[in-house]
C-alpha cells in the first residue's frame, strides 16, 4: 500500500497540470467567443 | 467604379418567375443586370476591386442594402498598444448570414492600416486594430456602410477578468479535496496508517491554500471594498467564513486533526458557479442594449466667403452656416435660413413620417434630409446637441448604481448575528467545558452558518429569471431591475412603434391598385412603397414591370404599367391614390395599426393586475381611438418627450415601453425602462431591458419572468434563513463536526439551486394563469 504515497500526489499533479493548462487558456482567450469558431470552420479562405 | 463587368452582374442577377433583381441586395428590378440603386452598385463594385466575389457565391441570403454611416465615430475610445497600433470595437449591425461576417472581416482586413479584424457572428463585436497614422475607425467604419452593413460605435472593447480561472481551479482543487477528506473520515470509523493520515491532513492543506488565497479573493476584495464603503454585502460574511475556516485549517493541521477544509472548497466552489452565471447573464444583457449610437454625420459643409468647404463636423461652431440637402443628416442643431425640404426628425417627435420644414424652423442634428436643399444657422454644436446630451443621459443612466439585492440587505444582519452567536456559543462552552470544545464550537457554527446558501440564492434565481426571460424575448441589463418589474403596478407604453407597428402597412386596398401602384413603388424607397410592396407580396400578387418611372420626391411616382399611363401619389393623410389615365380609379388606405397580438398582451397584463396607460405624442384622439382598440385603461396623447418623462417621475413606480430616441428621457425617468429594438442602428437606448422580438408577448413574459424570480429569490431567502437557524442551533449544541459540516453543506446549497431551477416553469405557469382569467 505504500504506493499510495507516491500515486496521490503524482495523481494530483497530473491533474494540476491540466488545471493549469485550463487557467491558460482562460487567461488567453480561449472562453470569450464560443459561438463563432464552429461556424468559421465551415468557411474557407 | 462603374467599369464592372457585366456579365457578372448578369450571372448574380437572379430571376424568379417573372421578377428580376438586383445583384447586391436581390429586390425587384426591371431589366436584367441592374442595381436597384446606386448604393449596391457601389456595394458591387466595391466588393469585386476587393476581390470580394466570393461572397455573393456562398451567401445565404441577399445582401443588406447600403445606408449613409452614422454615428459619432471621432468619440470612440480606443486602445493604444505598445507596439503603437490601436484596437477599437465597433458593432456591426445587419449580419445575416455567416458570409457576411467573412466579407466584413476581409474588407477591413484589406483596408490599408488594419492589422488584424474579427467580428463575432452571434453579436455583430468588431474588434479592429489598425495604425492610426494611416487610417481612422471612421474611414473603416464608412468602407463597411458601403457594402451595406450598419456600424455602430459601442464603448471600449472590454478587459477579461479571471472569474473563469478561479473557478476551474477552485473545481480542481475541491474535486481532490474532497476524496482526501473522504478518506479521512472514512479513517475515524476503520482506522487509518498515520502516515497517510498525516499526508492526507496536509495534503488536503496544500490543496486548500491556493483556494484560500487565488480563487476565493473576489470575495476578499469585495468585503473589502464593502467595509471602507461601510456597506456590509453578502461578501462580509463569505470573506469571514472563508478566513476563520482557513485558519482553524492550518492549526488543526499542525495539531494532528481534521478541520472544515473541504467545506471551504465547496463554499467557495459553490459561490464562484454562482458569479459567473450571474456574470454571464449579465454580460449578455449588456451587449444587446449597448447600441449607444449618436446619429451624427461625420462632415458638414460650411459656407465660407465664395463658396463651400467640407469640415469634420467637431469643427463646427455656433453661427456657421451649413447646407445640406436630400440624403444628407443635419450635422448640428439649428434654425433654417433658406430653402424649404422634409426632414425625418424621430429624434425630437419620434414619428418616422418627415416633416416640412422652412425658414425659421428648428432642426437638430442627426435629422435626415428626405428631400430639399436648406441651409441653417447653427445655433448647438458638439456636446451641446440633442442627439449628444440624450447619449450623455444614455451614459449616466447606464452608470447609476446597481439596487442591492435582498441578500445583501440581510447582510449585516447575518454577520452580525452568526458572529455574535459564535462568540458566545464559544465563550459558554469554553466556560464549562474546556477552552478547545468552545473554539471547535464557535468555529462549526461559523461554518454551518456560512452564507453559502444565501450567497448563492439570490444570483442563482436571478441568473434563472434573466434567462428565461431572455429567451421569451426581453433581455434586462441586470437582475435588480427586472426583480423591480415584479411590484409595479402600472405600465405605460409609448403608441408608434411599441402598441402599433410603427411602420405604415396598407390598411385597404384592391389587388388591382397594389399591382399597379407596387410595379412602380419598386423603385422607390419611401416607406409607402415598402408598405405596398410588402402586402402585394403577401396576397401572392404578381407584380408586373414599370417603364419610365419618374419620381417627384415630396409628391408621387409615375410611370407605364402594362402600356398604361399610372400615378400614384398621397391623397390626405393615410391614403394613397393611383390614377390611370389621369382617373382616380384607386384609393390605397394606409397607416399604423396596432400589433397582431397587442389587445390579447393588454389583456393578460391586466388579469396580472397591471394597468396600463398609452403615452404618445401623437393627438389626444388618436392615441384614445387606439387605446380603446387594444383595451387599455387610460389613453394620455400629446405628449412630448419631457411630458413623458414627467408623468412616469410624478406617478412614481411606473414600468415604460417605448422605442426610438426620442423616448429616452421617459426610459430613464420610469422605475423600470424597456426599448422595443426595431433593428434601426440610430435607435438610442436607455432602457433596463431591450424588448427583441418585434410584438408585445415578450413584455408579458417579461412581468412574468419578473414574478418568478422574486418569488424564487423570496422562498429562497427563507430556505436558506430556515437552514441556517437548524444548523446554528445544532453547531451551538456541539453536534456538529466536518463529517456532518461537509454533509449539510452540499444538502442546502442544492435546495436553493432546486428553487431557482423552478424559475423558467413558474413563468409559464403564471403566463397560462393570466391566458385563461
Amino acid at each position: 500500500m505504500d504506493i499510495l504515497l507516491i500515486l496521490i500526489p503524482l495523481a494530483i499533479a497530473m491533474g494540476a497540470v491540466f488545471a493549469v493548462l485550463f487557467v491558460r487558456a482562460a487567461r488567453g482567450g480561449q472562453f470569450d467567443d464560443l459561438e463563432d469558431p464552429p461556424i468559421r470552420m465551415l468557411q474557407d479562405d | 467604379m462603374s467599369t464592372r463587368p457585366v456579365a457578372e452582374a448578369l450571372a448574380t442577377s437572379t430571376t424568379t418567375g417573372e421578377e428580376l433583381s438586383c445583384p447586391h441586395c436581390g429586390d425587384a428590378v426591371a431589366t436584367l443586370g441592374a442595381f436597384c440603386c446606386s448604393g449596391c452598385e457601389v456595394a458591387w463594385a466595391m466588393l469585386h476591386e476587393a476581390g470580394l466575389q466570393d461572397y455573393y457565391a456562398r451567401r445565404e441570403e441577399p445582401g443588406p442594402r447600403p445606408e449613409p454611416l452614422r454615428g459619432a465615430w471621432q468619440v470612440v475610445p480606443v486602445v493604444e498598444r505598445p507596439d503603437g497600433l490601436v484596437e477599437a470595437s465597433l458593432c456591426v449591425d445587419g449580419l445575416r448570414c455567416s458570409s457576411c461576417t467573412w466579407v466584413v472581416e476581409r474588407l477591413l482586413e484589406r483596408s490599408e492600416g488594419v492589422e488584424e479584424a474579427t467580428v463575432s457572428y452571434a453579436n455583430g463585436r468588431t474588434r479592429v486594430v489598425f495604425d492610426p497614422t494611416v487610417t481612422e475607425l471612421g474611414t473603416l467604419a464608412q468602407t463597411v456602410a458601403a457594402v451595406g452593413y450598419a456600424p455602430r460605435p459601442v464603448d471600449a472593447p472590454e478587459g477579461r477578468d479571471e472569474l473563469l480561472s478561479r473557478l476551474g481551479v477552485a473545481a480542481f482543487l475541491t474535486s481532490n479535496l474532497m476524496l482526501l477528506s473522504t478518506s479521512l473520515y472514512i479513517g475515524w470509523f476503520d482506522g487509518m496508517d498515520p502516515r497517510y493520515a498525516t499526508l492526507f491532513r496536509w495534503g488536503a492543506l496544500a490543496l486548500a491554500t491556493p483556494i484560500a488565497l487565488y480563487a476565493a479573493a473576489p470575495f476578499f476584495v469585495g468585503a473589502w471594498r464593502g467595509l471602507k464603503a461601510r456597506a456590509i454585502g453578502m461578501d462580509v460574511p463569505i470573506a469571514l467564513a472563508v478566513a476563520v475556516l482557513y485558519v482553524h485549517g492550518v492549526w488543526q493541521t499542525m495539531a494532528g486533526a481534521e478541520g472544515y477544509l473541504d467545506s471551504l472548497g465547496m463554499l467557495v466552489t459553490l459561490l464562484l458557479v454562482g458569479r459567473v452565471l450571474e456574470r454571464r447573464g449579465r454580460r449578455a444583457a449588456a451587449e444587446a442594449s449597448a447600441a449607444i449610437a449618436a446619429s451624427l454625420p461625420l462632415t458638414a459643409r460650411r459656407r465660407v466667403d465664395g463658396g463651400v468647404e467640407e469640415v469634420p463636423v467637431q469643427h463646427l461652431l455656433v453661427g456657421d452656416i451649413v447646407e445640406f440637402g436630400a440624403g444628407d443628416e443635419v450635422p448640428a442643431d439649428g434654425r433654417v435660413r433658406e430653402g424649404k425640404g422634409r426632414l425625418q426628425m424621430a429624434l425630437l417627435t419620434g414619428e418616422s413620417e418627415p416633416v416640412a420644414v422652412a425658414p425659421g424652423s428648428e432642426v437638430v442634428a442627426g435629422a435626415q434630409v428626405v428631400s430639399g436643399t436648406m441651409a441653417m444657422t447653427v445655433e448647438r454644436v458638439g456636446e451641446a446637441t440633442t442627439a449628444m446630451r440624450m447619449a450623455e443621459a444614455v451614459r449616466e443612466a447606464t452608470a447609476r448604481p446597481m439596487p442591492r439585492s435582498p441578500a445583501d440587505a440581510l447582510a449585516p444582519w447575518f454577520t452580525a448575528i452568526t458572529v455574535g452567536v459564535a462568540v458566545i456559543a464559544g465563550l459558554a462552552w469554553a466556560w464549562f467545558d474546556t477552552p478547545e470544545r468552545g473554539i471547535q464550537v464557535a468555529v462549526a457554527t461559523l461554518v454551518v452558518a456560512c452564507p453559502c446558501a444565501l450567497g448563492l440564492s439570490v444570483p442563482l434565481s436571478v441568473a434563472a429569471g434573466l434567462g428565461a426571460v431572455a429567451r421569451r424575448g426581453v433581455v434586462f441589463r441586470d437582475g435588480g431591475q427586472l426583480m423591480a418589474l415584479a411590484d409595479l403596478g402600472t405600465l405605460a407604453m409609448d403608441k408608434t412603434g411599441t402598441v402599433t407597428e410603427g411602420v405604415p402597412a396598407v390598411l385597404e386596398a384592391s389587388d388591382e391598385s397594389l399591382r399597379m401602384a407596387g410595379a412602380l413603388e419598386r423603385a422607390s424607397r419611401h416607406p409607402m412603397a415598402r408598405a405596398i410592396l410588402a402586402e402585394g407580396r403577401a396576397r401572392g400578387l404578381r407584380i408586373p414591370v414599370a417603364s419610365e418611372v419618374v419620381e417627384t420626391p415630396g409628391k408621387g411616382i409615375e410611370g407605364i404599367v402594362e402600356g398604361r399611363r399610372v400615378d400614384v401619389y398621397g391623397a390626405g393623410p393615410g391614403a394613397v391614390a393611383v390614377d390611370v389615365e389621369g382617373e382616380t380609379v384607386h384609393l390605397i388606405r394606409v397607416g399604423d395599426r396596432p400589433r397582431p397580438d397587442a389587445q390579447q398582451a393588454i389583456a393578460r397584463l391586466r388579469a396580472a393586475g397591471v394597468t396600463t396607460v398609452l403615452l404618445s405624442g401623437d393627438h389626444p384622439e388618436v392615441t384614445e381611438a387606439i387605446g380603446r382598440r387594444v383595451g387599455v385603461d387610460q389613453g394620455i396623447g400629446g405628449c412630448s418627450p419631457d411630458d413623458k418623462a414627467a408623468w412616469l417621475v410624478q406617478h412614481d413606480d411606473v414600468g415604460f415601453v417605448g422605442d426610438g430616441l426620442n423616448d429616452g428621457p421617459a426610459l430613464a425617468a420610469a422605475r423600470v425602462g424597456m426599448a422595443m429594438f426595431s433593428g434601426v442602428p440610430s435607435s438610442l437606448w436607455i432602457a433596463d431591458g431591450v424588448v427583441t422580438r418585434p410584438a408585445l408577448a415578450p413584455v408579458v413574459a417579461a412581468v412574468a419572468g419578473a414574478r418568478a424570480t422574486r418569488d424564487a429569490v423570496r422562498s429562497n431567502l427563507i430556505r436558506s434563513v430556515a437552514y441556517n437557524i437548524l444548523a446554528v442551533g445544532a453547531a451551538v449544541a456541539g453536534l456538529i463536526n466536518p463529517l456532518v459540516a461537509a454533509i449539510l453543506m452540499p444538502l442546502s446549497s442544492g435546495l436553493v439551486i432546486a428553487g431557482a431551477l423552478m424559475v423558467p416553469r413558474r413563468l409559464e405557469r403564471l403566463e397560462k394563469q393570466w391566458t385563461s382569467s
